[in-house]
């Protein structure tokens, strides 16, 4: 379960895509009035790579994410994605350029199916104006139809192949979260965004995300960057892992460096004066979570 | 995981059982387009049976629908609130009457001014201007949601009536004007030239109007339904969920906002046109905020984000009052205009009120959530429909209405791993 193992692994069984940039984070600042939810935090996601990006509750890992999709601007430093500079682009221009971002909270349509909910991930690579849609227009329900079985490849991928034609509302809370993931994969991203993907998740589910976000790597090559809580998915799955603490950065490495890492245990299980060390980094070590969402 | 995803090459691979095209198919599959013919059928040879009263009624509706389906569209789809439909619905009648209009006015002033047009010239550029209208307020509009919009184009509706008063060479002032008579080609859509008779029936302004009607409504029907089932329908529907998702999606919801404004302000405008075709005159007093607000209670009552539902509710809320009127006599506690107890119109509105609480309690999908719990019903048996999967535990109740499905606090549940 080592991560230098889980990175050698991935390396033999991976081809990473030529068209992959590296996300250069660089001295990204934001700040709401006189709270700084992110202070000069700078890391590079190497392409072709699972980066977790992990913290306890206030951390700043969500601020990280909406500056990631431009949801939130930056209040100095900028984010980079090869050539194109996300700090400086609207959500709908970074999706564009290949960024696709699953949500923590299930941000799905819930009365339209999951058939529906996926095609929206297309939107950026279809054309149909209200016009040519409205009239029916061959070119516009030509779209729909090509469309239409790059969305049953990436459905039947994540199990959801029987019910593409579900509203999303009814399906269960594992289903939806995998038609999250499902979604920002039709974006045909070059970076994939998941914010907590298993969080509420029971064990079996977990296993099936984790293996899924593997095998989502290993087939298109892409790079992932990962918020979660669930320390034994970071470790077994991440290549590298960053640590935010009250906004911060205090520690970036691979999975085993920061787990030994004095300045994550602290922030993780307090200052450890009365505690013995080894204790902690022990305690680290578990799978278990060492601390739970509100 | 046996399944393998592939890069995307290109072209994408066909593969002859892909098929997204809709749900399981069943007898009701091939039942529903014979009974949408046999009833389109209905609709065309009425004008042969009914009396002008209904064909009347008939028109009237059908404008309400157009109007009721655009601001759907807005209000229902797009999670916009808007009051301004009585102003866009002013922008298409009065630029119609203005543009096909006779200068000199008809009957009352001999100030009236028009430009003597061909109507048709009237009825398209009525509907674009009352969409410019619409994309120079949508700056604005692309900026607020919810209430704050609503409270916005409010102000809309009182620009509007003031200017109906006042710019009296084109509106006719507070005592209106009247509306030119529509045609098409040479065929006029009045009571005259050329006369007109079918099976021995004469074709007058009333029958020829209700063909007119049933062309535009089912026009703005179709036009909004394949809008909703295609590219941009989806992105209107996920901005009303989350305008966050959307644009992370790469949605340009502001973009998307003000084209959905700018559409269904085109809506309005030919709603306008046809409103002032079927009362023959129009006056500041058909375009207040009442009417805003009638048109947001047809919407509501029909079920919000349903095209079919924008039209249910549009005829129930159009043709009420005038039925009640008509058969005010029979009726018990309606009375005719002047004699005592409750009048037709303030009766039918006391009906509405009745309906929208009744809706809103029990039904939130209004008349389409009752049609579809129906239909749903009927073909429980079948697969395929909503809410059989056995395993939907965690998810929420089936058959809630939208926006109340998505969980946003998920039970935390143990999330230990191995």
């Amino acid at each position: 379960m080592s991560g230098a193992h889980r990175a050698a692994a991935g390396a033999r069984d991976t081809t990473t895509r030529s068209d992959v940039p590296p996300v250069e984070v660089d001295g990204v600042s934001v700040a709401f009035g006189a709270i700084k939810a992110l202070n000069d935090v700078s890391f590079t996601v190497a392409p072709g790579t699972i980066h977790a990006v992990i913290g306890p509750n206030g951390a700043g890992k969500s601020t990280l994410f909406n500056v990631l999709s431009g949801v939130y601007r930056a209040t100095a430093g900028e984010v980079r994605f090869g050539d194109a500079r996300l700090s400086a682009m609207r959500p709908f221009q970074i999706a564009g350029v290949g960024v696709a971002r699953a949500f923590q909270n299930i941000a799905l349509s819930g009365a339209q199916t999951v058939a529906e909910n996926l095609m929206l991930g297309r939107h950026h690579l279809t054309k149909a104006g209200f016009l040519s849609s409205g009239l029916r227009l061959p070119r516009a329900t030509r779209e729909g139809r090509v469309h239409g079985e790059r969305i049953r490849e990436i459905a039947e991928f994540l199990d959801l192949g029987d019910k593409l034609h579900t509203p999303v509302g009814v399906l269960s809370y594992g289903d939806q979260k995998r038609v999250e993931v499902a979604r920002a994969l039709c974006i045909e991203p070059r970076l994939l965004l998941l914010d907590e993907p298993v969080a509420g998740m029971n064990a079996q589910e977990t296993d099936r995300m984790a293996d899924s976000i593997r095998e989502i790597r290993a087939a298109l090559g892409i790079s992932v960057i990962l918020v979660e809580h669930d320390m034994g998915m970071v470790m077994s799955l991440a290549d590298r892992v960053t640590v935010l603490d009250f906004g911060r950065r205090i520690a970036d490495g691979t999975p085993a460096q920061v787990q030994s890492d004095p300045e994550v245990i602290r922030a993780y299980l307090g200052s450890g004066t009365e505690d013995n060390p080894a204790d902690a980094v022990a305690a680290a070590h578990t799978p278990e979570p060492t601390e739970r969402q509100p | 995981m046996s399944d393998t995803l592939s890069a995307p090459a290109g072209a994408t691979r066909r593969t002859p059982s892909a098929d997204a095209s809709g749900p399981a198919r069943s007898p009701m599959r091939f039942l529903k387009p014979l009974l949408l013919v046999a009833a389109l059928v209905v609709l065309l040879v009425l004008p042969l049976y009914v009396e002008e009263f209904w064909l009347r009624t008939g028109f009237a509706v059908a404008g309400a629908i157009v109007g009721a389906i655009g601001l759907n569209l807005l209000v229902g789809t797009t999670g916009q609130l808007s009051l301004a439909h009585a102003f866009f619905l002013a922008v298409g009648a009065v630029s119609y009457t203005y543009i096909s209009g006779e200068s000199g006015g008809l009957g009352t002033r001999a100030s009236l001014r028009g430009l003597e047009l061909p109507p048709i010239v009237g009825m398209v550029v009525g509907v674009l201007l009352a969409g410019v209208a619409g994309l120079l307020f949508s700056p604005i509009a692309a900026r607020l949601r919810g209430i704050y919009l609503g409270v916005a184009s409010l102000g809309l509706v009182f620009i509007g009536v003031h200017v109906l008063n006042t710019w009296t060479p084109v509106t006719g002032g507070f005592n209106g004007r009247s509306v030119p008579e529509f045609s098409l080609f040479g065929f006029t859509f009045g009571n005259s030239d050329p006369q007109l008779f079918v099976l021995g029936v004469p074709y007058r302004e009333a029958e020829r109007l209700w063909y007119l009607g049933i062309v535009l409504a089912l026009a703005a029907y179709l036009f909004a339904r394949n809008l909703l089932r295609s590219r941009p329908g989806r992105a209107l529907q996920t901005l009303r969920d989350s305008e966050v998702a959307a644009s992370v999606m790469g949605v340009n919801v502001q973009a998307y906002k003000a084209r959905v404004f700018l559409v269904s302000s085109m809506y309005a405008g030919l709603s306008g046109v046809m409103y002032a075709l079927s009362i023959g005159s129009i006056a500041p007093e058909s375009f207040g905020l009442t009417v805003s607000i009638l048109y947001l209670a047809m919407i509501v009552l029909g079920g919000l984000g349903s095209v079919a539902g924008a039209a249910l509710g549009a005829a129930f809320v159009t043709a009420l009052p005038l039925v009640f009127q008509q058969f005010a006599d029979v009726l018990p506690l309606v009375s005719a205009p002047g004699e005592g107890g409750i009048s037709a119109g303030i009766a039918a509105r006391y009906l509405f009120g009745l309906a929208i609480v009744l809706v809103i309690l029990f039904e939130p999908g209004g008349l389409a959530g009752f049609a579809n719990r129906f239909r749903h019903r009927g073909r429980r048996p079948g697969r395929g429909s909503p809410g059989a999967s056995p395993r939907s535990s965690g998810g929420p109740s089936p058959g809630a209405g939208p926006g109340t499905t998505v969980p946003s606090d998920p039970p935390a549940q143990g999330s230990s791993t191995r």
